[in-house]
């Protein structure tokens, strides 16, 4: 070992990590509720729409869940300006990681739907349940229970998946790791504590995941 | 046009840069498939670990829970730096394909190790008992009894984990693997422009990834459909909701 550690250099620096963890938290809340609230409606269309609708529904989201966010990252980024649209770094991965999650979490929520058995739709039928009544005693109750712990599960893979924020040059957590690396050559120190970040973070959203499920929609959802 | 006097398509489409990509593609498979095999076999091993009921073995399964929890929740961007200078830090100077491969296996041994437990819970608790009444050893009763019923559970998500990793592994052209993103990036390095250089990074891994979560698919089906077991519940195929453990 010809390394000497020197963690207290690199502790100094933690204010300016937790700036970064910071912007690594907007980006991905904002990114994943955005791609939710598309997901949904993605879903929506995929499960009740025309031929042509859900054809051009799941190339995208085939597409999306069968290419690296990274490549997909790149092509936004070093593409858009070509035709001369040009926007800044967040921008370029918000709408990356946008684009990502619509794709995944359709994915999950079509599957939740489809989940839903035509026997209980055939129950809410013979109770003279309307539209808004099956959705909101039938539908959303099953589908919640489903699809929770997986979506919750996708969220914490997005936060982790936003460090390749970092290659682009925005200063998230990893990002801001990436120039303290550079600035100070403690390099494992600083990534180690940038490690312990995301750790403690991902743990956090997990845990606030897990007791929301359990108090709105009575999921036993696992934090470990 | 461009400033070479060549088009990027002359630049672009020869026989030697159909190698490159091949080669490129070889890399990516092999980080892949090397990374999620030694995983695999790592996370069996620490499965048989974590479900030791001795006493004896506690700070063991602590150690194991603890590294699974850990290296599920650390950006794979951030482990492969890890890695890189960590193993700098030992002197080890390894080419970057190993740093990239240590790296997978880090990661996959993780995850797999939650699938792998997963599939020893799917088995249900009065098998064990009746091993241990026909008076079977621990790893007899894993090898004979829990494994040959849990690999229908363990098959499916632990394949769709491959492709993922597959995936994943782009972000090893960040310390400089020539796997497919960084030839990508070369080639947009040259004056390729980058629908054409990042256009056909995207279709290979397309390529790569699409086919076989197909076949993962028509794995789970044909496990579900074959290996049904009564009881077992028929809600949500594991490997489309991906990910989600």
């Amino acid at each position: 070992m010809h390394y000497t550690f020197q963690w207290g250099v690199a502790f100094s620096y933690l204010p300016e990590l937790l700036a970064g963890a910071w912007v690594t938290f907007h980006l991905t809340f904002i990114g994943f509720w955005t791609g939710l609230v598309i997901a949904v409606f993605l879903a929506v269309g995929q499960v009740y729409g025309g031929p042509w609708l859900r054809r051009s529904i799941s190339t995208y989201v085939v597409f999306f869940t069968n290419t690296p966010s990274l490549v997909t990252a790149f092509f936004i980024f070093y593409g858009l300006p070509e035709v001369g649209i040009l926007w800044s770094p967040y921008v370029c991965v918000l709408v990356n990681l946008i684009l990502n999650a619509a794709a995944f979490l359709t994915d999950a929520i079509r599957g939740g739907v489809a989940s839903v058995r035509k026997t209980e739709m055939e129950a809410a039928e013979t109770l003279g349940f309307s539209m808004l009544q099956k959705i909101r005693y039938v539908i959303v109750p099953h589908v919640a229970k489903v699809l929770y712990a997986p979506i919750s599960n996708l969220y914490i893979v997005f936060i982790l998946g936003s460090a390749l924020a970092a290659i682009f040059g925005v200063e998230e957590l990893t990002g801001t790791a990436f120039n303290i690396a550079a600035r100070t050559f403690r390099s494992i120190e600083i990534y180690s504590i940038t490690a312990g970040i995301y750790v403690i973070m991902t743990v956090i959203a997990s845990t606030i995941l897990a007791l929301v499920g359990r108090w709105a929609f009575r999921v036993k959802a696992r934090i470990f | 046009m461009g400033t070479h006097g060549l088009s990027q398509f002359e630049i672009f489409f020869t026989w030697q840069n159909a190698l490159l990509w091949l080669r490129a593609t070889g890399i990516t498979l092999s980080m892949a498939a090397l990374g999620c095999g030694l995983g695999f076999i790592l996370a069996s091993l620490l499965v048989y670990l974590r479900t030791w009921p001795s006493l004896l073995l506690l700070p063991v399964r602590l150690l194991v829970v603890a590294y699974v929890e850990i290296f599920r929740r650390i950006p794979f961007l951030v482990l492969i730096f890890l890695v890189l200078f960590g193993t700098r830090a030992m002197g080890l100077r390894m080419e970057l394909f190993w740093v990239a491969c240590i790296s997978v296996t880090v990661m996959a041994t993780a995850f797999i190790a939650e699938i792998v437990r997963a599939g020893y819970e799917s088995v249900h608790r009065t098998q064990w008992e009746s091993a241990a009444v026909m008076n079977f050893g621990r790893l007899r009763t894993v090898l004979l009894v829990v494994l040959p019923q849990a690999w229908t559970v363990i098959v499916p998500p632990a394949f769709s984990y491959f492709v993922m990793f597959i995936k994943e592994t782009s972000l090893a052209s960040q310390v400089g693997v020539y796997e497919l993103m960084q030839t990508g990036k070369y080639f947009n390095n040259i004056g390729v422009s980058p629908a054409l250089s990042f256009g056909t990074t995207l279709a290979i891994y397309f390529a790569l990834s699409y086919p076989l979560t197909r076949l993962g698919w028509r794995i789970e089906r044909r496990l579900k459909h074959r290996f049904r077991r009564p009881g077992g519940d028929d809600g949500l195929p594991t490997t489309r909701v991906l990910a989600g453990v």
